[in-house]
């Protein structure tokens, strides 16, 4: 009696064990920055199936070193760098927490609204600051031109390319 | 087959097709599920619209359910207030944080020699540092970088994405591994809001009900405050040694998602050590032991296995240096 429950156990964890990999391969990820390729091979370089906007929900397939198989929304599969995913959710959330729906508050979660990119230029509050402390103009132009520095895609993606660094690691420039 | 084995046979069948009915059909929705409940809140990223109601005129919970049972206004405004007090611990947001990062990178220009104006190489630092940052756990947040006039070896980071390199330092690296490792550093400090962590638990805000732009806005001397708290800890006394410790551990994680070689910051810190007691840099009095942090950083980058194959891309990095 002892000997067939403790087969029976055995090969009950035996299936669980074979199951496993299953239920991780089921993961759902988001993707964590606009922009990001869906390419038919481990490489961005290989053609691209679709291009994936930021918090798009998506389905990990198969993983290896630095890539993901996923399958995307529109249910077309194929590879992203994995470090443009994030397992939690980002983007397009419903917004507020528990307190400020209690108090009709939103003012926290739309604080958190904005992403960086589109607040640009320098705030009234820094500007005050700075007139108020006396810094000179010089500093405040120089803050001013980090502000209006823009890095285009393409080359940064190009640098990246030359150097194997970011999505084209792993990869001979 | 005698009967015990047709019995045992039978349960695994029954146990393997109830897990495989188990995988097909609902583990999908179960494990998103499980996702969820496991994973941490979602960040908010609600968008307020021109034509919404002010949060000052939108009714909540507590009014509607407050009206159901009859309390008085007063009463429900007593408790609403009560919350926001509660609210008060809600961490610093987005357009305040950029506020503070703007103030402080104003003092950085102002008090480290300015700006170092090489249109190229200030390009160049932005190229590295925006590639680490991509890949960090804030991506969507926009980083600048820029290079002060300083001989002095230093770097820092102000909230909102703010990052400075000396050109002191600059000149004492020997390739981009390095530059992305001490960049990763500093993005760390950001995606962490170590900071913003301190300043929150600091004396100047204990008492602070809110700290919006404009309650900001309308106490100039709180924002000033705040400023000279962030300077304070920034330039001269230095953030809490295990938050140093950690962008050390998180910035070594974002050089190897980069693609770069993980020893980068390592390899920096094992110069700066060597320079202990002769180079004039404020590393030594606001940041950890030296040999501490190399020995950490030496820990964590072995740990990447296969890290050989990632570049240190010293030509690239001496080529758009340019003469020592």
């Amino acid at each position: 009696m002892n000997d067939r429950r403790v087969l029976l156990v055995m090969l009950t964890l035996g299936t669980a064990l074979t199951l496993v990999p299953s239920l991780l391969f089921a993961q759902t990820m988001y993707v964590s920055r606009d922009e990001v390729k869906l390419t038919e091979e481990k490489s961005p370089t290989s053609k691209i199936v679709e291009t994936l906007r930021r918090g798009a929900q998506v389905r990990v397939i198969e993983k290896s070193d630095r890539h993901f198989k996923v399958q995307a929304p529109s249910g077309k599969t194929g590879w992203v760098f994995k470090f443009t995913l994030s397992d939690q959710q980002v983007g397009g959330g419903s917004g507020g927490n528990l307190l400020s729906a209690v108090t009709g508050d939103t003012r926290i979660a739309a604080r958190e609204a904005g992403t960086g990119g589109s607040i640009r230029g320098l705030k009234e509050t820094s500007e005050r600051y700075a007139t108020t402390k006396r810094v000179d103009q010089a500093s405040k132009d120089a803050v001013q031109r980090m502000e209006d520095r823009v890095i285009p895609r393409e080359e940064l993606l190009k640098f990246q390319r030359e150097g194997s660094v970011g999505e084209f690691s792993g990869e001979t420039p | 087959m005698n009967g015990t084995m047709k019995r045992i046979m039978k349960r695994t069948w029954m146990v393997t097709f109830v897990s495989l009915a188990l995988v097909s059909g609902t583990v999908d929705q179960s494990w998103g599920i499980l996702d969820q409940l496991l994973s941490p809140p979602a960040e908010k990223k609600p968008s307020q619209s021109k034509g919404q109601p002010q949060p000052s005129e939108q009714k909540g919970l507590v009014d509607g359910i407050g009206g159901l049972l009859g309390a008085k206004e007063k009463d429900i405004g007593l408790i609403k207030k009560g919350l926001k007090a509660a609210q008060a611990l809600q961490p610093i947001g987005l357009e305040e944080e950029i506020a503070i990062g703007q103030a402080v990178a104003i003092e950085a220009f102002a008090r480290f020699g300015g700006e170092y104006k090489d249109e190229a190489l200030t390009t160049y630092v932005n190229l590295v540092g925006r590639t680490v940052a991509e890949v960090s756990d804030r991506p969507e947040l926009t980083y600048r970088f820029a290079i002060l006039n300083s001989r002095e070896q230093n770097a820092f980071a102000a909230p909102g994405g703010y990052i400075f390199v000396t050109i002191g330092l600059l000149k004492t690296l020997k390739n981009e591994a390095e530059l992305a490792g001490v960049l990763a550093h500093e993005v760390a400090h950001v995606t962490q809001k170590h900071m913003l962590k301190t300043l929150q638990r600091s004396a100047i805000l204990a008492n602070v009900s809110e700290f919006s732009l404009s309650a900001m806005n309308k106490d100039p001397k709180l924002f000033s405050n705040v400023i000279d708290a962030a300077t304070d800890m920034l330039f001269e006394k230095g953030l809490d040694k295990e938050m140093e410790f950690e962008a050390d551990t998180v910035g070594i994680e974002y050089t190897y998602r980069a693609g770069y070689h993980p020893n980068g910051l390592r390899d920096y810190l094992a110069t700066l050590k060597a320079q202990e007691g002769t180079a004039d840099s404020r590393f030594f009095s606001t940041h950890p032991s030296t040999g501490e942090r190399l020995r950490r950083a030496t820990d964590t980058a072995i740990r990447y296995t296969g890290a050989s194959k990632y570049p240190y891309l010293t030509e690239r990095f001496r080529s758009r240096m340019g003469p020592a």
